[in-house]
């Protein structure tokens, strides 16, 4: 096995399973829908609230896919054998992460027009939306990843994966919906993007190491 | 400086006959600080010249919210000495102050909310400080969560120790983002740099109390981790020799 190998083979699971995509967009959608029908249908809430209903609809919705990554791979003993395989675990890992990001995030933007339309967002807002969560979406998933390693052994570990990874997401919501409304205010938003960017890099160096840690010691 | 001490609490028995030393003088000065520092601040110093008496809530609040920073801190640096140096009585730590942390934390959420009340009409408020506090209490929850949850307890510590060192590292960034976002608490009470804001009187009662607090968290935590000793090690000489001759 090489890395390219384990790159084609994770894109071919990944079409054969379009179905776990589909889902997280579905659910995604599902928790948009929530906001007008929960708290109000009216333009005067739903326009400022937009960026952070629709980014905490993404948090969920990455958190849901992502949660389910390498279960099936430990199931079926595929997990032990990335272990032993003799290639460095952390770039496997982030092969993964790269092909499930393509999944889930890819949709997700080609969505974003439309749903921007349903809760009234401006154009020129849009584009920052679409900024910030391609920005801002790689942390989400990086940080879900050790969630999913560490949890991968259980097998109801949805919610205690839930319980652990959300407070580590709640810079990345506030910085990115703080993105939004500033630039909804017209103010400047560049130190906002910054810091995603430095947030997105930082847990790029960090959770894949995390995450080998957590997986060599769940198929011990 | 010698670190032979504090390589000898790697073992397990090593460290259990040092706590058995030095808990109950842990606990015996904790526990007669935080007394004089409780009574001297709620029955003795000055009233506060714009919040009156409720401001005295500060000595009960103001040690727990700093303590359940101060467990966290420890709880990442024990995480860290886990994963790196792979010491046996790293996990026992964090398994042990978890749980403290967490109660500390509440404590110092529901004696802010009481504090809130008078003083800014409100029980609770989404200010930076409260919320960071809350996400820390969260934090703790989660690190307590994945503890009960493993049933191996190799993996558990593996996975609170990894966690610990997450939630070390995204803790300021945690902080900072919550800061910026809102804030409307007053600023930190105390400062290692600068010389306290409020009277002597007002100040020593609430410094006696935190140490204070220091020294029975430390006490309390040393015999949390001194049971967990006793269970991880039940197979060991040591532990059935030290039941024998002192009892449980």
């Amino acid at each position: 096995m090489t890395y390219l190998s384990f790159f084609n083979s994770e894109v071919l699971a990944i079409f054969r399973r379009k179905q776990d995509a589909v889902n997280a967009l579905v659910f995604f959608l599902l928790v948009i829908t929530l906001f007008p029908l929960g708290v109000s249908p009216s333009k005067e809430f739903l326009q400022p609230a937009a960026g952070g209903i629709i980014w905490c609809a993404v948090a969920l919705a990455i958190l849901m896919s992502v949660e389910g990554m390498f279960k099936e791979d430990y199931n079926d003993g595929s997990l032990e054998q990335l272990v032993v395989s003799g290639l460095y675990l952390p770039v496997l890992i982030l092969l993964k992460l790269v092909v499930q990001w393509c999944a889930v995030m890819l949709p997700l933007l080609i969505l974003m027009p439309i749903l921007s339309q349903m809760l009234f967002i401006n154009w020129e807002i849009l584009w920052v939306l679409i900024l910030t969560l391609i920005i801002g979406s790689p942390a989400l998933f990086l940080i879900g990843t050790i969630g999913a390693a560490l949890t991968v052994s259980l097998r109801r570990g949805a919610v205690l994966m839930l319980l652990i990874i959300l407070p580590f997401y709640l810079p990345v919501i506030i910085f990115s919906t703080g993105a939004i409304g500033a630039a909804q205010v017209g103010q400047p938003y560049n130190g906002q993007l910054a810091i995603l960017a430095a947030i997105s890099l930082m847990t790029l160096t960090l959770s894949p190491i995390m995450a080998a840690v957590s997986i060599k010691a769940s198929v011990n | 400086m010698n670190w032979i001490w504090f390589h000898k609490l790697g073992s397990p028995k090593w460290f259990f006959q040092w706590a058995n030393k030095w808990s109950k003088f842990a606990f015996v000065i904790g526990v007669l600080m935080l007394s004089i520092g409780i009574v001297w601040g709620l029955g003795f110093a000055p009233a506060d010249y714009q919040q009156g008496n409720s401001f005295r809530i500060i000595y009960i609040h103001v040690p727990t919210a700093i303590l359940a920073q101060s467990c966290y801190l420890g709880l990442g640096v024990a995480g860290l000495v886990s994963l790196v140096w792979r010491m046996k009585m790293a996990p026992v730590f964090i398994k042990a102050v978890a749980p403290l942390g967490a109660v500390m934390a509440l404590i110092a959420l529901l004696s802010g909310a009481i504090w809130g009340k008078p003083t800014w009409g409100a029980w609770w408020v989404w200010d930076a400080r409260l919320t960071s506090v809350l996400i820390l209490f969260l934090l703790y929850m989660g690190v307590i969560a994945i503890q009960n949850s493993l049933d191996d307890l190799q993996l558990a510590d593996k996975a609170v120790a990894v966690i610990s060192v997450v939630g070390l590292i995204n803790l300021p960034i945690i902080k900072y983002s919550v800061e910026w976002w809102n804030t409307l608490h007053q600023p930190a009470t105390f400062s290692v740099t600068e010389a306290p804001a409020m009277p002597m009187a007002m100040w020593l009662p609430l410094l006696l109390s935190t140490l204070g607090m220091y020294g029975f968290i430390a006490a309390v935590a040393m015999w949390r981790m001194q049971t967990e000793v006793l269970i991880r090690e039940h197979r060991s000489n040591w532990v059935k020799k030290e039941i024998l001759d002192n009892g449980i």
